[in-house]
């Protein structure tokens, strides 16, 4: 879902209450978009996603797989994921094996959890020079809400307290199952 | 459209945790186990020379500051030589303590003694890496797949 720039703090207040007692985190990360093409009519996707705020992380390279077959009834999307902590000649390395970059962006915004469920109130920033992250411009004046687990093959039954925590939300912000393949 | 490129994936017991992945003379990849799982989802879009898996196993010792890992180098089932590794722990710099490696390493292995490795080439004063191990792997692995199979020490 998302909330408009001038409903960000109602949101987030309600998500203090909601969520763990943690010290507020927020983050400050630059995504980069790698495609591979090969025989295949789609190409492989890996995301290569460093922090700009914290020294010293690690990259964190991402696969994110097609749907999950059986999704219609589930009330959150399902993918296969992969994540991998890398040294920092990610982007370096992802060239060697044949990806080129297809879009990079800046996320700003905020990290929420409970339990094992993590809630991501963010913000995108268009990079207006290839490379260059300290001119950007938001691409629009609102924030990303997403509500996301990784939890291991199998565990569909996440999906509910998902679905429960969503509705605690309303009527600030609608979270809703998305297709990933309208989005292509 | 790409000619041919070798890329190798590589596991070391003294970084139980990690994931190495390197191309010859090129950037080495650092990464967690879950790479090899990574590798699994891109196997359409590689060729896998499985055939050419290469490793060395033995012994791992601990004399004083220097770490002695002595090895067999086999490829599938055939013992293909022996490899030496010798880490002075203290030390980050190679300049720094290379003198001292080699006048420990002839004490035990004399006319063996290797020169200077290549991967430290023009950069002696940078901090070693794992990554600067695994290269010299690399070059010892492929020395050996490149040898007859005539049984011969070959030491690095």
């Amino acid at each position: 879902g998302s909330v408009l720039d001038q409903s960000l703090e109602s949101l987030l207040h309600r998500l203090r209450g909601l969520c763990d007692n943690m010290e507020p985190e927020t983050f400050l990360d630059h995504e980069m978009v790698f495609l591979l093409q090969g025989q295949q009519a789609s190409p492989f996707v890996l995301r290569a996603r460093r922090s700009m705020d914290k020294s010293g992380m690690p990259w964190h390279l991402r696969y994110l797989g097609q749907p999950e077959i059986g999704d219609k009834n589930r009330h959150a999307l399902v993918r296969n994921c992969v994540d991998i902590a890398t040294s920092d000649n990610l982007t370096d390395f992802l060239v060697e094996m044949g990806f080129r970059m297809d879009h990079e962006f800046v996320a700003k915004g905020h990290v929420f959890r409970k339990g094992i469920m993590k809630i991501v109130v963010y913000k995108i920033f268009r990079i207006l020079m290839p490379g260059n992250t300290e001119s950007i411009e938001p691409l629009s004046l609102s924030y990303l809400v997403e509500l996301n687990v990784v939890a291991p093959a199998g565990q569909d039954v996440v999906s509910d307290d998902m679905r429960n925590f969503a509705e605690q939300l309303k009527p600030l912000v609608h979270l809703e199952k998305i297709d990933p393949k309208r989005l292509m | 459209g790409q000619t041919g490129k070798l890329m190798y994936v590589m596991h070391n017991s003294e970084y139980p945790l990690s994931c190495f992945a390197l191309f010859e003379s090129g950037p080495c990849l650092i990464a967690d186990a879950n790479f090899d799982i990574l590798m699994v989802k891109l196997k359409g879009f590689f060729q896998n020379a499985k055939a050419n898996k290469i490793e060395s196993r033995g012994t791992r010792y601990q004399y004083c500051d220097f770490l002695v890992k002595v090895g067999t180098v086999t490829m599938g089932p055939s013992a293909r030589g022996i490899s030496v590794e010798v880490e002075y722990c203290p030390c980050v710099i190679a300049n720094d303590c290379w003198n001292l490696l080699m006048e420990f390493m002839q004490s035990f292995m004399g006319n063996h003694t290797p020169g200077i490795p290549s991967v430290f080439g023009t950069k002696h004063d940078s901090i070693y890496s794992p990554a600067d191990t695994m290269v010299q792997y690399m070059d010892l692995f492929n020395k050996i797949r490149k040898q007859q199979q005539v049984p011969v020490a070959g030491i690095r």
